[in-house]
């Protein structure tokens, strides 16, 4: 790229200006340096493994890419790999869809009607602190241990953001917003349309976010406890059996599988609110 | 108090307020202020921060509401906020999740007006404030100078007869801030309307008022003196009579620029 600065008359013409590869221009290079961090990592767990300073516990990685391509060639348990897989994200989607679908109104209506609030929020609040995983027990003695009691557990989990997020994006308005819809000549109808709902997406979609997080975390300790399929039933089978490559194995999917839903939520975030990529600058 | 004229536009009568803050403790922000606007006149009040200025706009705006005295528009008594006054917010209040386009035509849309006969109608005030082809834009997508013009085009966009401002001009860096007060200058030659505009800036006061009233420097805001700027425009900010003027109100308040 040719860059060309004038001067007042003078025409100064800046050519390509090419360094020479130094070693200090190697070493701040930000994409080398994050090579360096995962190799290393790699190297250490690899260097680990083969020398038992864990113990036996600890397999080296290409094990456990070993392993992970021979659960997509035979089925285990009676599912292939992508059975588990979508076993537990099945679960997900229908514990957070119906807790998404309670909380956000609910969440939205508490900021809106102060008397709502009233009703709903001493009740929350009592169960918000409580860890979801503390109802794991309780839910396999009133729903067994099918489904109902891990997607029970995945609603628990993720309902508390959702509302928190839904009903703090409400009450986070600019209220000088609601000044301008107003003066032009709106409605409280036209307030909360025009304003608080759009005003209060990015918010509802960080709390999805949040929970769809709490929803891997909710659905791996249920499949943990009982179940027998997914993918924390894959890592209990490893741990039963002593496969520490199917326990690793099990987590690198979580890991993929928790990474590729939260991408996608993503995606439809920045479909509904295209506006958002920089709301910082407003 | 004069007497009624026909082309009174607004009259603001004796209006005081106190706002009460946390606890009980009482802050008086504007007393006993009177104020008569001319039709399509264009009054600037002047002051220091935290002087009033601001709550008097909200008081005629009707988004607060006087503890004594009263506003009328048209010999009608201002009751709340609606269309027929539009306002210009110092930090622009735009929707960051609408475009361009469709923050002007909020407020016809709020009306009722049809969808394409809105179109028009912003279509035309962005046109007036020179941003026809930034219409799909995001707020987040403009400069600071631009996203008042949108703010200015949406007020208008709603054919109030009153325009309030509220510091417009207040975030923006002195040479845009300049810049914008020649165009409010030219936007308000051709589409005419009766202006209230609020500012702390002594210069944009002379540049655009035909007539300055300038508010005491502390609460509660009185009105300390009336100026008649009968300058020709357009004018220069570095007129002699302009800058007699400029001398004259700061000789006779504490506001130092």
């Amino acid at each position: 790229m040719n860059q060309t600065a004038s001067v007042a008359n003078e025409t100064v013409d800046y050519g390509r200006q090419r360094e020479p590869l130094s070693l200090l221009r190697l070493v701040t290079n930000l994409y080398f340096l994050y090579s360096v961090s995962l190799l290393s990592f790699f190297v250490i767990w690899d260097r680990v493994a083969e020398y038992h300073l864990l113990g036996d516990a600890l397999v080296r990685p290409h094990l456990v890419a070993l392993q992970l391509y021979q659960l997509t060639q035979m089925k285990f348990a009676g599912q292939n790999l992508m059975g588990h897989i979508w076993a537990s994200t099945q679960r997900i989607l229908v514990g957070f869809s119906i807790a998404s679908v309670i909380a956000v109104p609910l969440g939205l209506f508490m900021a809106l009607n102060k008397y709502a609030n009233a009703i709903v929020k001493p009740v929350f609040d009592l169960f918000k602190p409580m860890p979801p995983i503390a109802w794991v027990s309780i839910s396999i003695l009133w729903f067994g241990i099918g489904e109902a009691s891990k997607v029970f557990i995945i609603i628990i989990g993720t309902f508390v953001p959702c509302l928190l997020n839904a009903y703090n994006g409400v009450r986070l308005v600019e209220p000088e917003l609601y000044d301008v819809v107003r003066v032009l000549g709106g409605k409280r109808r036209d307030e909360i349309v025009q304003v608080c709902f759009p005003a209060s997406f990015p918010a509802i979609f960080a709390g999805l976010q949040i929970s769809l997080s709490i929803a891997w975390t909710c659905v791996l300790a249920a499949e943990l406890m009982s179940s027998r399929d997914g993918l924390g039933f894959l890592i209990k089978r490893g741990m039963d059996t002593h496969k520490p490559a199917l326990v690793l194995g099990g987590m690198v999917l979580i890991a993929v599988a928790a990474w590729s839903t939260s991408q996608i939520l993503g995606l439809v975030e920045r479909k509904i609110c295209p506006w958002k990529r920089s709301i910082e600058n407003l | 108090m004069t007497p009624t004229s026909p082309d009174i536009k607004i009259r603001c009568e004796n209006i005081s307020k106190t706002f009460i803050q946390k606890g009980h403790m009482e802050v008086p922000v504007i007393r006993d202020v009177s104020l008569d606007v001319r039709e399509n006149e264009f009054l600037v009040v002047l002051g220091p921060g935290q002087c009033g200025k601001s709550t008097l706009l909200r008081i005629i705006a009707g988004l607060e509401t006087p503890d004594t005295g009263s506003v009328t528009l048209d010999e009608s008594p201002v009751t709340g906020p609606g269309p027929d006054r539009g306002m210009v917010f110092q930090s622009y209040m735009l929707f960051a999740w609408k475009t361009v386009l469709s923050n002007v035509e909020l407020g016809p849309k709020l009306r009722g007006v049809p969808k394409d006969q809105r179109r028009e109608i912003a279509r035309k005030y962005l046109e007036l404030v020179g941003l026809s082809s930034f219409e799909k834009h995001y707020p987040h997508q403009l400069s600071g100078g631009m996203k008042q013009r949108v703010g200015i085009a949406r007020a208008y966009a709603n054919d109030p007869k009153i325009m309030l401002l509220d510091e417009p001009f207040g975030q923006l860096d002195a040479q845009t801030r300049m810049f914008m007060q020649v165009e409010t200058a030219r936007i308000w030659d051709q589409e005419k309307r009766t202006v209230i505009f609020v500012t702390n800036n002594i210069d944009e006061a002379l540049y655009l008022g035909d007539r300055i009233v300038l508010m005491r420097g502390k609460l509660p805001g009185v009105i300390h003196h009336e100026y008649l700027v009968d300058l020709p425009r357009p004018r220069d900010h570095t007129n002699m009579d302009l800058l007699r003027m400029r001398a004259k109100i700061i000789d006779e308040t504490e506001l130092v620029l």
